[in-house]
């Protein structure tokens, strides 16, 4: 027992800045998603037959591309194309590229939960349709999918541990739990100190999801 | 884009057997991810009805048991195990494993990965399970114990049945991440399809003598799990749309997995 706290105290800063890198990736890779993914979502309900399409082969390319493939394209791939990518781009760019494409389902699923009234209704009180989808029919549908937006950002937290994993090797929370574990050769300890590392951060996000929930989700 | 899609860079893809060796190794994902799901099945039916069960002993610790491993990383676990398993159960699981399993899977190294796989998709499966039992009308419990069935006849005839009919769509959503899962084995060395796709493009010209760049070789890895994943979500939207039809209840999504939240909303818009 009293080892288990030795791991703690001896290697806290590394296993604090892993936190951290971790929490910023994430935070980062998620503005990226929800901005992509409003967009896609936008071109999958525009009243366009070519826009439908584009956003619907982004979704289900990034949706059923393995992560890890998608890193190694980036980091490993794209240089030899001459495009350089250093490691926090790769890391933030396939992560928030890849859940963008859940984001945008998810919202093109609270649009449609809005209903067709109220567009006709906007519309025809004369609002233009960029107007109608910022005032009425957006800020409704994101509170509809407040609880797949918390699922979502806790599937991203399990997920970024990919980005320190693989060959990106970017110094998360899962890659200090690997170096202090090279260290010390102590894996049940510090893999016990790693998975409390992201359960933290997991259980935060399901309790301030929680709150959200309550207090703005609209349930249809 | 000129070096995308320039005919030299993708001169390796019909050269010697560099596709079939590709191939070869996707279908090692593939059977491990169908492994994985039917073990994990087993015990997050098991794990479920600890869940429900009506004595706090048990139902609160396989509860714990469920939260801690659906909320880790998979590719924690597996590169914890890969080091935690003792060497005794590795030797066991290769003097075990029957030898008409592809040559991947007799690696002493998979235990590790299966197990890791196992303990995180039983415990999104059991959620899975609980959610579609939970689905069912009071009513069905409360007839079959007027019945005179005893609680293990309960689940046996009627809950389960039912239960397990109602989880098969987020089931094949479930197989959709972890078919995507099966990559983070290359992690610790096994050889599927990343580790060949390594291969490939490591030696300047594994097969015949053509470099292959790492771009296109994993653009073709991609395009793999696309062509497979797509067929499963149409095929997991049907089989929702139609249990919808039939029972006219929704069973609730597990939280923190992607292509839970995307399966509620597939058939959320194709409506």
């Amino acid at each position: 027992m009293s080892e288990l706290w030795e791991v703690l105290t001896e290697h806290l800063p590394e296993f604090s800045s892993g936190l951290w890198v971790t929490v910023r990736l994430v935070a980062i890779a998620f503005v990226i998603a929800m901005v992509v993914g409003t967009l896609v979502a936008a071109m999958r309900i525009a009243p366009n037959r070519w826009l439908n399409r584009a956003g619907g082969i982004y979704v289900e390319t990034f949706r059923n591309v393995p992560l890890l493939v998608l890193l190694i394209i980036a980091f490993s791939g794209f240089p030899r194309a001459g495009v350089s990518v250093s490691q926090w781009v790769a890391g933030m760019a396939c992560l928030g590229l890849y859940t963008a494409a859940y984001i945008a389902e998810a919202l093109r699923s609270g649009v449609f939960a809005v209903g067709k009234g109220q567009v006709e209704a906007a519309l025809s009180l004369g609002l233009t349709y960029p107007r109608t989808m910022r005032r009425i029919i957006l800020p409704q549908a994101f509170r509809t999918v407040i609880p797949a937006l918390g699922s979502l950002i806790i599937a991203m937290i399990k997920n970024s541990a990919i980005v320190g994993g693989s060959l990106v090797a970017l110094p998360d929370l899962l890659k200090k739990t690997r170096e202090v574990q090279a260290d010390t050769a102590q894996p049940d300890e510090v893999y016990f100190w790693g998975a409390v590392g992201f359960l933290l951060m997991t259980v935060t996000v399901t309790l301030v999801f929680r709150y959200l929930e309550s207090r703005f989700s609209i349930r249809r | 884009m000129s070096y995308l899609f320039d005919s030299g860079n993708w001169e390796w893809l019909w050269t010697g057997n560099n596709f079939k060796f590709l191939l070869e190794g996707f279908l090692v994902n593939l059977e491990i991810a169908l492994i994985g799901i039917v073990i994990s099945l087993i015990f997050g039916t098991l794990l479920a009805l600890m869940r429900i069960s009506k004595r706090r002993v048990i139902s609160v610790p396989a509860g714990i048991w469920v939260d801690v491993w659906r909320n880790l990383p998979l590719i924690l676990i597996i590169l914890y195990l890969a080091l935690a398993v003792p060497s005794s159960w590795r030797q066991a699981y290769a003097d075990a494993i029957p030898g008409f399993f592809p040559e991947a899977l007799q690696d002493e190294l998979v235990l590790g990965a299966l197990l890791g796989l196992v303990l995180y998709n039983s415990a999104v499966l059991c959620e899975i399970m609980r959610s579609g039992i939970q689905s069912l009308d009071r009513g069905q419990h409360e007839a079959a114990a007027s019945l005179g069935l005893t609680y293990i006849q309960q689940m046996r005839f009627v809950i389960l049945p039912q239960g397990l009919r109602r989880m098969v769509p987020a089931t094949v959503s479930q197989l959709i991440t972890l078919n995507k899962d099966t990559t983070l084995v290359s992690i610790i060395a096994i050889q599927e399809v990343i580790g060949r796709a390594g291969n490939i493009t490591s030696a300047s010209g594994f097969f015949g003598g053509v470099p292959a760049p790492v771009l296109q070789v994993y653009l073709v890895v991609g395009l793999l799990f696309v062509i497979v994943n797509l067929a499963l979500s149409r095929l997991s939207r049907r089989l929702e749309i139609r249990e919808r039809e039939r029972t006219g209840t929704t069973i609730e999504r597990v939280k923190g997995i992607e292509d839970q939240v995307a399966a509620e909303t597939d058939v959320i818009t194709s409506r």
